[in-house]
């Protein structure tokens, strides 16, 4: 790969990994964005969009709440669409969602690290808070993104390197690499429904949702 | 008082250290900052003790942050008393979390993305997820400044104000939004993905998909959608091994 696009993909999976908590929120981290800019990075838009799709039917079944452990997509989708570029969307998506997944669950834990080392550093700066020290705040604050730019770039990194392990090593037979993208469509599809289904609970809301589901469903038909 | 706009900049990075002892504290004390320069001239020792009580122990929607960090900090100006404003920013942690998590992460962002995703499905492509940017950031930013401008105008009574806003009736709209959203979506995308592959594929897809949901209903939280998806790919390629 042109290391031009290699640096461009590595700045752009610190961002969006950057933009999922600690700075902006702006929604770049979404596997839609994420995947589709990839995807004009790698010269392959549409793989972009499906792999971005796919990955965002699981997204939409988190809820990022508080302390919540959840996975990373965003740098996920950078690596996932890299997978898939340049061949075709049935054969490839499979193996392409699988390895999203897979960086993501360790995005997830990264996550967790990160909080972690958050904590150690507040700790070791507890006597400056208490004395109201601004500039003790101030290092925290920049600390901690730091740590999180340096998290997102080298969860990037290896969600780069198991694409480029998995592009050369995993060859898949048509049979089973269609079997995967079947498998992977029917598990994103039933992560979006079953999010849906919790979110509305109980409530008016389930109404609304089969309403849409209704809609969607004569114009997909049609 | 002077240091809104720098606070309300700060505010787009008040979870830049976040963690698990003092959650979003530090990052509203360092929006704060700006806020209470201006104290620091008036009165230095309530300016040191605000300081503290800051970056103390605090969590939220990031979204509404600002309604917390407007309502300490008029607080501070107003010479409530410290023990006043610890309660208040203790108070305003739950409200805060529920209305925030369900105007956002269970409303407008799965309004949206759905919205965007029936968009790239139908022939929008990359304008639909301009769409689903623009018009996230525009309603996150202007609530941003609502909910600063708010909390520095309500000080102690901004759980009057926050009652009586615009939130806790827009909560229950944003969701049905989203309800209408993604169900309107999955059919679209469910033919987008499938239409190469012939029938017996479409209700194999269908079966994975009862499977998933029984899935998650028998495992409850433990069994998330990735969870699901990592098994079913086990078992594919065992069964792919095994049928060789």
């Amino acid at each position: 790969m042109d290391p031009l696009i290699l640096a461009a993909l590595l700045g752009w999976g610190t961002l969006v990994g950057l933009d999922l908590v600690s700075v902006a929120q702006s929604m770049i981290a979404r596997p839609l964005v994420a995947g589709a800019v990839t995807g004009l990075l790698v010269g392959d838009p549409s793989a972009g969009l499906r792999v971005g799709a796919l990955l965002e039917l699981f997204a939409l079944d988190v809820l990022p709440i508080g302390a919540a452990r959840y996975p990373d997509y965003g740098p996920a989708t950078v690596a996932a669409t890299v997978v898939a570029a340049g061949s075709p969307w049935e054969l490839s998506l499979g193996l392409a969602g699988t390895v999203g997944l897979l960086v993501s669950v360790v995005g997830g834990w990264s996550l967790q690290q990160l909080r972690r080392w958050n904590a150690d550093a507040v700790q070791r700066h507890s006597a400056a808070l208490a004395a109201g020290e601004s500039a003790a705040i101030r290092r925290l604050q920049y600390g901690g993104i730091v740590r999180d730019a340096i998290r997102s770039a080298l969860l990037t990194g290896a969600g780069l390197v198991a694409a480029w392990a998995a592009g050369r090593w995993l060859i898949l037979d048509r049979a089973t690499a269609t079997a995967l993208t079947l498998v992977l469509i029917g598990a994103a599809l039933a992560a979006a429904l079953g999010g849906a289904l919790r979110s509305a609970g109980r409530s008016r809301r389930r109404r609304w949702l089969a309403a849409g589901l209704v809609l969607g469903f004569a114009l997909a038909t049609l | 008082m002077n240091g809104k706009a720098h606070a309300l900049l700060r505010l787009f990075a008040v979870q830049g250290v976040w963690n698990y002892e003092r959650m979003l504290g530090v990052g509203i004390g360092y929006a704060a900052e700006p806020l209470l320069e201006d104290l620091k001239v008036a009165d230095p020792v309530r300016h040191s003790e605000a300081v503290v009580r800051s970056a103390e122990f605090f969590n939220c929607n990031p979204n509404l942050a600002g309604l917390a960090l407007g309502a300490t900090v008029r607080a501070e100006y107003d010479a409530e008393p410290g023990p006043q404003v610890v309660r208040l920013r203790a108070a305003l942690c739950s409200p805060l979390g529920a209305l925030g998590d369900q105007l956002f992460w269970a409303g407008l962002l799965p309004a949206l993305v759905g919205a965007a995703l029936a968009a790239v499905v139908l022939g929008a492509s990359g304008w639909g997820i301009v769409g689903f940017l623009v018009a996230y950031n525009v309603v996150r930013g202007w609530t941003a400044v609502w909910s600063l401008r708010t909390g520095l105008k309500a000080g102690m009574g901004v759980g009057k104000a926050i009652g009586t806003s615009w939130i806790p009736k827009a909560v229950p709209v944003v969701g049905y939004a989203a309800g209408l959203s993604v169900g309107f979506a999955l059919p679209l995308l469910a033919k987008w993905y499938l239409r190469p592959f012939g029938l017996v594929s479409g209700i194999a897809v269908a079966l994975i998909v009862a499977a998933g949901i029984a899935a998650g209903k028998l495992f409850g939280a433990r069994m998330t959608g990735s969870r699901f998806a990592l098994a079913a790919v086990l078992v594919t390629l065992l069964f792919r091994l095994v049928a060789r």
